[in-house]
């Protein structure tokens, strides 16, 4: 016992690290591609929580779940809760949920009227 | 589950979070690393002891700062948790890391209750001479609360990547 080697913790540790960081960051589940929606906002910009979010009807009426940067960052891309009115036309570019069934996508960008808002770097 | 849920997200300290402004949950989020933090550093002092670490050290002595700073820090990260997942908690219905985790807590606490009643414990406490089952015992709770605590942060650290 006096001689109990430190390192079978220090793997254990590590290999907690290595399983963290193999999950990529926030994007899980949405990873089925770009999408573009647009749709008359139903529910407007919250800034509570991990991620700023947003609730759209598309023209086919499906209600899409809105994921944006989190909330400090979106309001730094220019996108404060009382930007857009609700009932505004918006367009949003992103990466929709896997599921075909389910109406979510995290979004890079939200475009009202002239205003353009890259919550996150455009991809180029 | 879902109910308890969607109660939680309409509570008033959900509503009362949420018009706090926008860094809000970025300082409940550090408040809950701290009691991680503190939490899970000074249980690891304890239980790496008791599994036979610095046995020069009596563990009363290290048990008296470990174990009121762990519990500062589990009383933080129970508090500040609780207030991460008002936020948005319907958003984490059917996340599987989070329905690991919370039982894990519990199972924790019982773990805790389980060490501190251990005749071997009171002995080490009491810097009593232990009895020869005593250097199986101890090293047996250390090892179980490492891994449950462990066990409690890799989930926790996981519920926002499902």
């Amino acid at each position: 016992m006096k001689h109990l080697s430190i390192y079978p913790v220090a793997v254990v540790l590590l290999l907690g690290f290595f399983m963290a960081a193999q999950a990529h960051h926030g994007w899980s589940g949405n990873t089925a591609g770009d999408v573009e929606i647009t749709g008359e906002v139903v529910e407007g910009v919250s800034l509570a929580g991990a991620h700023g979010t947003l609730q759209i009807r598309d023209a086919d009426g499906r209600v899409w779940d809105i994921t944006l940067a989190p909330g400090p960052r979106t309001h730094r891309a220019g996108l404060r809760e009382d930007t857009i009115p609700v009932g505004a036309e918006v367009t949003v570019h992103g990466e929709r949920h896997e599921d075909p069934e389910v109406f979510e996508a995290k979004v890079r960008r939200v475009i009202w009227e002239d205003q353009v808002f890259d919550v996150y770097p455009p991809r180029d | 589950m879902y109910e308890l849920m969607a109660w939680l997200e309409a509570s008033a300290l959900a509503e009362f979070l949420r018009g706090l402004g926008i860094w809000t949950y970025g300082i409940v989020n550090l408040a809950h690393i701290l009691g991680i933090g503190l939490l899970f550093g000074t249980v690891a002092v304890l239980d790496l002891r008791l599994l036979g670490l610095w046995q020069s050290i009596p563990v009363a002595t290290i048990a008296r700062p470990t174990v009121p700073l762990a519990a500062t820090g589990f009383v933080l990260a129970i508090v500040s948790g609780i207030m991460m997942l008002s936020f948005n908690t319907t958003e984490y219905h059917g996340n599987p890391f989070l329905y690991i985790k919370l039982p894990l807590v519990g199972l924790g606490l019982i773990n805790v209750a389980v060490i501190t009643r251990l005749p071997a414990w009171r002995r080490a406490m009491a810097g009593a001479t232990g009895e020869s089952t005593d250097r199986i015992v101890l090293p047996i709770a250390g090892a179980m609360s490492l891994a449950i605590w462990l066990a409690v942060i890799t989930c926790g650290r996981m519920i926002g990547y499902w």
